[in-house]
C-alpha cells in the first residue's frame, strides 16, 4: 500500500464522517439515568409498537405507490403516462411535515373542506362528516405520499432496463400479463425495490417533523424526549442504535432470502428495447386515473392547500423576509453540496486507485450518517465539540472553539456533510461502477498521471452522477428540519425552520408561506433536472 | 555483457495474491522484434502483459526494457512512467469520448518524438476505422472496438507495445489483411511488440519468436517453425493439435517401426539408442495416400477443409491416425472404405518422446 495524495484525503475524510456516527456508537456503553427505568416501567412498549406499524404501514404502502406507478409508466402507454414519468417526482419537493399540515389544514373542524362543502352546500354541521387524518394515520399518509417517490425512481429505472426478451420469455411460456408481473418482473427488480424501501424505512424511522406534528409517541420521540428532557444522550443513542439493527436485520433476512439468485445481466449483447403497451379504452382511462390520484394527493394536494392559505391570508406573506430565507437555504445548499461532492469524489477515486482494505471499512462506515436520525447526530456533535473543547483544547491552553461550531454555519455545514455523505457518497459510486478500471488502466499506459486520469476522464464522464448527486443534496437540504433547527445560528432562518416554528405555534395558516416557497423552489429543481434524476433513454 | 532489449528473468507472474506462471525467462533482442505468447484460455497470458505493462506487480525476478529495470522485488515503475502501450482485449476505450478523440488522446504521449510517429489518417487507412471515427464507443461493434483500442496504443509510439488477443473480436474475412497491414506497419517503425493470442496462425505468422504458455509455465519459446514441427514436450503436441503420438522402436540411425505402420524413415532431431521404445508425433502431412499401396487403413471419418480433407483412419491396433489430402484429389474415399498409405513412409523430421 502506497501513502500518497489520494490515500491521505480519502482516510481523513472518512475520518471525519465517522467521528459524531462513532460518537453515538460510543455512548452505548454510557451509562443512562432514570429515564430508562421510567421509560421501560410506561411507554417503551407502547414506543416500539407504534414504531413498527408507522415503518410496516409506510414501507407497504410506498411499495404499492411506487411500484404500480412505475410499472405503468415504464411498461404502458396511456394519455399523459409521459407527463407522469417525470411528474410523479415531484412528491420529493414536499417533506412529510408540510403534507401533515395540509391534511390538518383540509381536514381540521372549519377547515379548507369545511370551506368547500360550506360554498357549495351551504352552512351546516360538517364537522362530524368530515373525517380527520390525524394520529397514526396522518403520519403514516405524510410520510408514505412524500417518499414513495424513493421507490418509484428505483423501481422505475429497473423496469426500464429491464429487456425485452425477459418479457418475451414469459409471453413464450403462455404466461398472463399479471404472471408475468409477479414472476418475471417483479423479481427481477426487486433489488432496487429494496433499495428503494430501505431509503424509506431509514427515513421513516428518522422522521421527526410530520410525527412531532401529530404528537404520536415513537421511538424518534422517545429518543427526542430522553435527550430535551432527561438529558440522556446515552439511552437517546441506545433507542436509535436499536432502531438501526432493526433496519439491518430487516435487510439482512430480504438479503438472505435471495440465496444465490442474480438480478443483473451483461449489458452488452442480449438487451432488446422494451415495446410499450398502448392501453385503450377502460384500462388505460384505470392507468391514468392511478397516476392521476397518486398525482394529486402527493403533490397537487398540498401545493394547492399552502397556495389557498397564502392567498386567503396575504399579510403573511409580507410578514416574512422572503428574500433572506432564500439567500439563507440556498447558502446552505451550495456550501454542502460543493463540499458533499469534493469530499465524495476525493473519497471515491482515494478508494478506487488505492484498493485499500482500511479505507473500504472506513468508507462503508462512514455511510452510515444516512441512517441515523438527524436530532441524533446533531446532539452527538454538539456532545464531542463540547467533550473536545472541555479535554483536549482548554487543556492546551486555546480559546475554546464552540463558538466557531456550535450555533455556527460551519457546524450545521459539517452536521449536513455527516448526515448526508451517504448520498454523494453511494450517488459518485454508482457513477464510478460505470467506468471499467480497464478505463484507468488504459489512461495510465497512455501517459496520464493518477491526477490527469481523474480530472481529464473521470469528472467529464461522471458529469451526470455529479449533477444528480447535487440536486439529491440539494431537495434534502432545503426539507431538512431537526438538524437545522437545534445548530442554526441565532435568528438564521430557513424556509423549513419558519415553517416549523410557525406549525409548532399553532399558527398554520402562517407556515403556509415558507411551506409553499420550500414546495416551489424543491419542484423547481426537481423539473429543471428531472432527465438526470430519471436517468433514461426511453423515449 | 547482456544487450538484450527487453529481458524477463524468472519472474513469478501473479494476479489477486495467485500464481498464474512461473519462473518464467525470455528476452528480445533486437528493438522491433514481434513476439507472440500462445496458450489456453485463462492460463495468465493477459497477467504476463499487465505484469509487463506495470498493473500488477511482481514479489520476484526481474524485468528489464531498454536495460532499465522496470520491474522487480524491489524497483517498481508506474505504468504511465513505462512508455509500454497495452491495447485490451476487451473494449477499453473511454465510453465518453468518441472514437477520434480516443486515439488522439493517445497521440499527446510522446509529441515531441516523430522517430516513430504515424499520423491519425495513416492509422485510420491502416485500421480501415474512418467510417467510425465520429462514434462513440456502444456505437459500435466489438471488432471495431478492437481496432480502435489498437489504433490509440499505435499513435502512443510506444517503448514495447502490448497487443493482448488483438484480432479476437474482428471478422475472419477481414483478420487476415489486418494481420498482413499490422506486420508490416509495426516492422517498418520498428515498434518492439509482444502479442498474446490463442490463435496458433495469428502466432506463427505475425511472431519471430513464439512461446507456448501451458500448466503455469512457459513450455516453449523459439521460431515458430520449430515450435511447430520440433515441439518440444507432450503437452505442447497436445496444445497445438498437430497430430497424434503412436508407439514405436528405434530400429536404426534413421528407421524405427510401428506395429501398424511398419517401417518409418527420417531423420531424428534428437538421438535415440537402437532398440528404445518411444512415442512417435506422428502429424496429418507425415502420410501420403496412394490407392496402389498395400498398407490399407479402413477410413472412420472425413472431414472436409476447403483446401483439404482431413480423413481419419483406424489401424488394427485401433489408433486412429489423421491423414491430410488435397481436395483436388479425384478419388475421394467414403467411411468404412479402404484407404492407401504411400509405403515407404518417409518423415522429414523425426520428433519422439
Amino acid at each position: 500500500m502506497r501513502i500518497n495524495f489520494w490515500y491521505i484525503s480519502s482516510l481523513l475524510i472518512s475520518l471525519f464522517v465517522i467521528i459524531p456516527i462513532m460518537t453515538v456508537f460510543s455512548s452505548f456503553f454510557e451509562n443512562t439515568s432514570n429515564y430508562y427505568q421510567i421509560l421501560k416501567d410506561t411507554f417503551l412498549l407502547e414506543y416500539i409498537f407504534n414504531s413498527i406499524i408507522l415503518l410496516f404501514s409506510v414501507l407497504i404502502l410506498t411499495f404499492l405507490i411506487g411500484t404500480v406507478s412505475a410499472y405503468l409508466v415504464s411498461f404502458y402507454k396511456f394519455p399523459f403516462s409521459n407527463f407522469f414519468k417525470w411528474a410523479l417526482i415531484l412528491s420529493f419537493a414536499v417533506p412529510p411535515y408540510i403534507y401533515a399540515y395540509s391534511l390538518t389544514a383540509f381536514f381540521e373542524n372549519y377547515g379548507t373542506a369545511y370551506s368547500i362543502l360550506k360554498n357549495l352546500f351551504g352552512e351546516a354541521n360538517y364537522n362530524r362528516s368530515i373525517p380527520k387524518f390525524d394520529g397514526m394515520f396522518g403520519v403514516i399518509l405524510s410520510i408514505s405520499f412524500s417518499l414513495y417517490a424513493y421507490v418509484y425512481i428505483l423501481a422505475r429505472a429497473s423496469f426500464l432496463y429491464q429487456s425485452q426478451n425477459l418479457i418475451d420469455l414469459g409471453k413464450n411460456l403462455g404466461f398472463t400479463k399479471f404472471k408475468t408481473l409477479y414472476s418475471i418482473i417483479l423479481p427481477a427488480a426487486r433489488p432496487a425495490i429494496v433499495a428503494g424501501l430501505s431509503l424509506v424505512a431509514m427515513e421513516t424511522l428518522a422522521e421527526f417533523g410530520a410525527v412531532d406534528f401529530f404528537s404520536i409517541n415513537t421511538l424518534t420521540t422517545g429518543i427526542y424526549n430522553s435527550w430535551i428532557t432527561f438529558d440522556d444522550l446515552a439511552f437517546a443513542n441506545q433507542l436509535s442504535f436499536f432502531l438501526l439493527l432493526f433496519i439491518f436485520a430487516l435487510f439482512v433476512l430480504e438479503n438472505l432470502s435471495r440465496k444465490r439468485a442474480k438480478y443483473h445481466m451483461n449489458s452488452r449483447g442480449g438487451f432488446k428495447q422494451k415495446q410499450k403497451i398502448k392501453l385503450s379504452g377502460f384500462k388505460s382511462f384505470m392507468a391514468f386515473m392511478f397516476c392521476f390520484i397518486v398525482l394529486f394527493l402527493s403533490f397537487l394536494f398540498p401545493l394547492s392547500q399552502m397556495l389557498y392559505w397564502t392567498l386567503k391570508f396575504p399579510e403573511n406573506l409580507f410578514d416574512l423576509e422572503i428574500i433572506k430565507l432564500l439567500i439563507n437555504t440556498l447558502y446552505l445548499v451550495v456550501l454542502s453540496s460543493l463540499a458533499l461532492i469534493i469530499f465524495a469524489l476525493l473519497s471515491n477515486y482515494g478508494n478506487r486507485v488505492t484498493r485499500d482494505k482500511t479505507l473500504k471499512i472506513l468508507s462503508i462506515l462512514s455511510i452510515s450518517g444516512y441512517a441515523i436520525p438527524g436530532v441524533i447526530l446533531a446532539v452527538a456533535f454538539i456532545t464531542f465539540i463540547a467533550w473536545f473543547d472541555e479535554s483536549v483544547i482548554k487543556n492546551l491552553g486555546f480559546f475554546s472553539i464552540k463558538n466557531i461550531f456550535i450555533g455556527s454555519i460551519l457546524g450545521l455545514v459539517l452536521v449536513y456533510i455527516v448526515r448526508f455523505y451517504s448520498l454523494a457518497f453511494n450517488g459518485i459510486k454508482s457513477g464510478y461502477e460505470k467506468i471499467n478500471i480497464s478505463v484507468d488502466e488504459s489512461s495510465y499506459l497512455l501517459g496520464y498521471s493518477k491526477s490527469k486520469t481523474f480530472l481529464n476522464i473521470h469528472i467529464p464522464f461522471l458529469r451526470n452522477s455529479l449533477l444528480f448527486v447535487c440536486i439529491l443534496i440539494s431537495l434534502e437540504i432545503i426539507r431538512e428540519l431537526p438538524i437545522t433547527l437545534i445548530l442554526r445560528p441565532f435568528n438564521f432562518e430557513t424556509f423549513a425552520t419558519t415553517a416549523y416554528i410557525s406549525a409548532s405555534e399553532d399558527l398554520l395558516e402562517a407556515a403556509a408561506v415558507p411551506s409553499l416557497f420550500l414546495i416551489l423552489i424543491a419542484t423547481s429543481f426537481i423539473i429543471v433536472t428531472s432527465k438526470y434524476i430519471l436517468r433514461d433513454k426511453d423515449e | 555483457m547482456n544487450k538484450n532489449f527487453f529481458e524477463i528473468k524468472n519472474v513469478d507472474f501473479n494476479v489477486g495474491g495467485k500464481t498464474k506462471v512461473k519462473n518464467v525467462s525470455f528476452s528480445i533482442e533486437k528493438e522491433g522484434d514481434i513476439i507472440c505468447l500462445l496458450g489456453p484460455s485463462g492460463i495468465g497470458k493477459t497477467t504476463i502483459l499487465r505484469t509487463i505493462a506495470g498493473l500488477e506487480k511482481i514479489e520476484k525476478g526481474s524485468i528489464k526494457l531498454n536495460g532499465k529495470t522496470i520491474s522487480s522485488e524491489k524497483i517498481y515503475i508506474e505504468p504511465e512512467y513505462r512508455n509500454i502501450s497495452l491495447a485490451f482485449q476487451d473494449n477499453s476505450l473511454f465510453p465518453h469520448y468518441t472514437v477520434e478523440k480516443n486515439i488522439l488522446l493517445g497521440s499527446e504521449r510522446n509529441k515531441e518524438n516523430n522517430e516513430k510517429k504515424l499520423s491519425l489518417k495513416e492509422i485510420v487507412d491502416l485500421l480501415d476505422i474512418f467510417h467510425i471515427l465520429n462514434k462513440f464507443p456502444h456505437e459500435i461493434s466489438a471488432g471495431e472496438a478492437q481496432r480502435a483500442s489498437l489504433a490509440r496504443s499505435l499513435i502512443t509510439q510506444p517503448d514495447l507495445l502490448l497487443l493482448d488477443e488483438p484480432l479476437s473480436n474482428v471478422d475472419q474475412s477481414f483478420k487476415e489483411e489486418i494481420q498482413v497491414r499490422l506486420k508490416k506497419i509495426l516492422n517498418k517503425l520498428k515498434i518492439t511488440t509482444i502479442i498474446v493470442t490463442h490463435d496458433s496462425y495469428e502466432a506463427f505468422y505475425l511472431g519471430s519468436k513464439c512461446g507456448i504458455i501451458l500448466n503455469q509455465e512457459l513450455k516453449q519459446f523459439d521460431d515458430p517453425y520449430k515450435v511447430y514441427h520440433f515441439p518440444n514436450s507432450v503437452e505442447v503436441v497436445n496444445f497445438l493439435n498437430r497430430g497424434i503420438l503412436i508407439p514405436a522402436k528405434v530400429t536404426g540411425k534413421n528407421t524405427l517401426e510401428n506395429w501398424d505402420l511398419g517401417i518409418i524413415e527420417g531423420n531424428f532431431i534428437k538421438e535415440y539408442p537402437k532398440g528404445s521404445n518411444v512415442q512417435l508425433l506422428l502429424q496429418p502431412e507425415d502420410l501420403e495416400h496412394d490407392d496402389k499401396s498395400n498398407l490399407k487403413l479402413e477410413v472412420v471419418d472425413r472431414k472436409f477443409r476447403g483446401t483439404n480433407f482431413i480423413y481419419t483412419l483406424k489401424t488394427p491396433s485401433n489408433t486412429f491416425i489423421p491423414v491430410f489430402v488435397h481436395s483436388h484429389h479425384i478419388h475421394q474415399h467414403e467411411v468404412d472404405e479402404k484407404f492407401g498409405i504411400k509405403r515407404p513412409i518417409h518423415i522429414d523430421h523425426i520428433v519422439c518422446f
